[in-house]
């Protein structure tokens, strides 16, 4: 990279080996990025990569702890939200950042009001005005003056977002998952409008887990990977598979326990289940003492049918099916009864009561058990500490709080949870997120010892190579519908990925 | 990480290049709009049906004289409320969460005190002005520091500081009515043009000067931006805890502005400020009804006060009991907060 700019690249923005540490973890270790004037450059990375902490550092919203930062040739130890803004870096967020009540011209020109000559007032027929002018100018949509945000469509306010930067005169356009909510018409208008602004000597940082989409766009992409960069491509030396495989570390295979088990009786029968604008014509099997794996981006569905499965939502079609009885869970006391059990992805909201000991939290999904009116607190102890000693749980005792366990071994109280419940499907969403890796390799062994004793385990998770080691199949789940299944055992990473990242999209959507 | 976004299948957009989208594709937005609708134009029309059943009712409810009565009754509650929805404007209109200020009426009862004793300790009106005001902006700055600095819920600080204030009224009047006059006093007292109250006129200036504030200028905008969606106007590069703060003070000020109001308006300074709290609390959230976009406005409050002005003085000019005015104040917050709050689910 260093290179690229010493051969008269002229660089907008230089990273040089930024540290950001939060607590113990490096979110980022020594990252390193050059972005040419004028180019659009794309950031791809995998979950924990180190892309949003990367770009947060740009916004001035963290603070680097070491390495340095150059905008424009010039190092700055202090970047401020309003410095970066000061200096044309301007960021179109994922969740869009707009104020529900305003009109579109209120939108726009907040913070920078225009005001009728010689008063304090607004001048609001001006930002009406403008507010239109810009975006036909830009985007060609005519949108009511009085429209208010909450009334536009997703793609709108992504629009209304980019102009609101468009007015400030940027340099540097940064998006951040721009299409995730998008689709493919807008995607297409979106990428159109991206050229042109690069055209008119913008430059672009342009993040996105569509690697189809980079391969389209960009000049030069950034693999980062473990909060480091693995590679600086131009984008005509390489193609969507080969920044898959930068992506995914293939080196630690061995971190995957898992034993070899049977297929028994059909536990969870699901057919054509559909929930409309979130997921359609899904159809699983999944068996005593099997591991299935489901996973796709943010709004591919997959999180929704695990949410169905659990009750919490209602589907508007198809069948569910529990041990081969027909089933329509529609609260989650339904599914426990039906011996479901749900770990949630946020663990310390919904997985366990932070504040209870592990006893409490042990027994809690399954207190009948343990209660003639009264809770029989002999019964309840030594059912926890048989289960602490099982799942292996490190605590001061069945009495410590549960807020006082670390990331790994809250997960294990979640899931020991439903073990005194003697639940017999396991639904899993992100089971391992924010645990650390020694940790990771517990729940995983946990999840083989489940599947041992006849539990069938469904595990939702975004990490494709844990996915592929835990599980024995795969289901993608790509824009609201399962696009391929895998058998875990035959598949590399960087082949689920392109799926997941709808690399092939271009394909499906042409049919 | 998975997390939830809506998955959004093609058929729900209309949106192509050089087409405007078409309303009738926007099926949530639309059914959004007309409940907003039947909303505002349903409390509009129950606003002008009170007004016709009064009218009817008691031929005296619709003279300039009563009309006149009604506008300088309402002047302390309408200056209060016009600072609470100062409040809820910065801090959200979430009615658990957002911005709340409990403290107005026992802030205008200390202020009053504060007014009444100087001047009975032979202060000029300058001095006893300066003192009601300064004691306002004083407690509003507590509930600002409270906020802003100590990261307390709106709800619960604000109701901790009405009871340091109210306290310390006890102390400063010991209970009893702190009787106070002069020339000041009785100008505001006094009628004005056409036989209406001077307190009318106060009121009507007041919400003119605060709603060009906060409807037509820069500051105003920025302050909605500050409560409905702050990280919003974080990333506008907005200082949102300053305005929050500022608008503690402003309705701080407003309460000490209140206190001097109701020292003209009851000849002194009297005891049981408190009872005020309730009408000023369902005036502010009533006020959303009023406006066009369903958020908090000073001129829907201003409707609002007159509109509870107007129930209270037609239940007494057709002697009803005037304890059935708080029943129906309550019934009121209820019917407009859950009205409010359902459909702000739908918006989601």
């Amino acid at each position: 990279m260093v290179d690229a700019v010493e051969n008269g690249g002229d660089a907008i923005l230089h990273f040089d080996g930024v540290v950001k540490r939060f607590g113990g973890a490096a979110a980022l270790s020594g990252a390193s990025l050059t972005v040419r004037r004028g180019t659009v450059h794309g950031l791809v990375g995998q979950n924990g990569a180190g892309k949003s902490t990367l770009i947060k550092l740009l916004a001035g919203l963290h603070r680097a702890d070491e390495g340095t930062i150059e905008i424009d040739g010039k190092a700055y130890e202090r970047l401020t939200p309003h410095l970066a803004e000061a200096l044309g870096i301007h960021f179109i967020h994922q969740d869009r950042l707009l104020v529900p009540t305003f009109t579109v011209g209120e939108t726009l020109f907040l913070g920078r009001e225009p005001r009728i000559a010689g008063t304090p007032f607004l001048d609001r027929a001006a930002m009406r005005r403008k507010a239109a002018e810009m975006l036909d100018r830009y985007f060609g949509l005519q949108l009511p003056a009085s429209a208010l945000i909450a009334d536009l469509s997703a793609a709108e306010k992504q629009i209304v977002q980019i102009t609101r930067a468009l007015i400030a005169n940027p340099k540097v356009l940064v998006f951040d998952e721009p299409t995730a909510a998008l689709v493919r018409r807008e995607a297409d208008l979106l990428f159109r409008l991206i050229r042109r602004l690069s055209e008119e000597g913008i430059t672009i940082l342009y993040i996105s887990h569509y690697l189809g989409e980079i391969v389209d766009l960009c000049d030069t992409v950034t693999v980062l990977r473990n909060g480091r960069d693995v590679a600086t491509l131009p984008i005509t030396e390489t193609s969507a598979a080969k920044i898959g495989a930068l992506m995914v570390n293939r080196a630690i295979g061995e971190l995957y326990p898992k034993p070899q088990v049977t297929p028994g009786e059909t536990l969870l029968q699901v057919e054509n289940l559909a929930l409309t604008d979130r997921y359609d014509e899904v159809s699983f099997t999944l068996r005593r003492g099997e591991v299935l794996g489901f996973t796709g981006l943010v709004g591919s569905g997959a999180k929704e049918v695990v949410r169905t499965l659990f009750g919490l939502d209602r589907p508007t079609g198809g069948t569910v099916s529990v041990k081969g009885e027909a089933v329509f869970a529609t609260d989650p006391a339904k599914a426990t009864a039906k011996r479901l059990a749900l770990v949630p992805e946020d663990r310390r909201r919904d997985g366990v009561a932070l504040d209870l000991a592990v006893t409490e939290n042990t027994t809690l999904a399954s207190l009948g058990r343990f209660s003639r009116g009264l809770i029989d607190r002999g019964a309840e102890r030594r059912q926890t500490e048989d289960l602490v000693k099982r799942l292996q749980i490190k605590t001061d005792g069945i009495d410590a709080l549960v807020r006082t366990l670390s990331g790994g071994n809250q997960q294990k109280v979640a899931i020991a949870k439903w073990l005194s419940r003697q639940s017999e499907i396991y639904l899993l969403d992100e089971p391992t997120v924010g645990v650390d890796i020694a940790a990771k390799v517990e729940i995983y062994r946990l999840i083989g010892e489940l599947a041992e004793r006849g539990a069938g385990i469904l595990v939702l998770s975004s990490d494709i190579e844990e996915l592929l080691g835990i599980t024995d199949r795969v289901l993608v789940f790509f824009r609201g519908r399962v696009t391929r299944e895998f058998i875990s055992s035959e598949t590399s990473p960087d082949q689920v990925l392109t799926d997941v990242t709808g690399a092939h999209e271009t394909l499906r959507h042409a049919g | 990480m998975l997390v939830d976004a809506p998955y959004i299948p093609p058929s729900v957009f209309g949106l192509e290049e050089k087409t405007s989208p078409e309303p009738e594709k926007s099926g949530p937005a639309l059914g959004r709009r007309l409940a907003t609708l039947a909303l505002r134009g349903g409390s509009l029309a129950v606003f002008a049906g009170v007004l016709v059943f009064f009218s009817i009712a008691a031929p005296f409810f619709l003279t300039v004289g009563n009309i006149g009565n009604v506008l300088g009754q309402s002047a302390i509650a309408g200056v209060l409320a016009i600072g609470l929805t100062i409040v809820v404007i910065a801090g959200g209109s979430n009615v658990v969460t957002g911005g709340i200020d409990l403290s107005l009426a026992a802030n205008m009862g200390l202020s009053a005190a504060v007014y009444a004793t100087l001047a009975q300790a032979g202060q000029g009106d300058a001095v006893a002005i300066l003192g009601a005001l300064g004691t306002g902006l004083a407690i509003g700055a507590v509930n600002a520091a409270a906020v802003t600095l100590a990261g307390i819920v709106p709800l619960l600080a604000t109701l901790a500081v009405m009871n340091v204030v109210a306290g310390l009224e006890l102390v400063l009047t010991q209970n009893t009515v702190v009787p106070a006059s002069g020339e000041f006093l009785s100008t505001l007292s006094a009628s004005g043009p056409f036989g209406v109250p001077v307190l009318a006129y106060v009121l009507l200036g007041f919400t003119l000067v605060v709603a060009a504030i906060v409807q037509y200028t820069p500051l105003g905008l920025r302050l909605y931006a500050v409560g409905e969606y702050p990280d919003a106007a974080r990333a506008a590069g907005l200082p949102v805890r300053s305005f929050v703060a500022g608008s503690f003070l402003a309705s701080g000020l407003c309460g000490g502005f209140a206190g001097i109001l109701s020292v003209s308006y009851l000849s002194g300074s009297t005891t049981g400020a408190g009872e005020m709290l309730l009408p000023v609390v369902v005036t502010a959230l009533l006020g959303v009804v009023f406006s066009r976009r369903l958020v908090p406005t000073i001129t829907g409050t201003l409707l609002s006060a007159l509109f509870v002005g107007f129930l209270i003085n037609g239940f007494q000019l057709l002697n009803i009991s005037s304890t059935l005015v708080s029943g129906v104040q309550g019934l009121l917050i209820l019917l407009v907060v859950s009205a409010t709050t359902l459909l702000c689910r739908e918006a989601v």
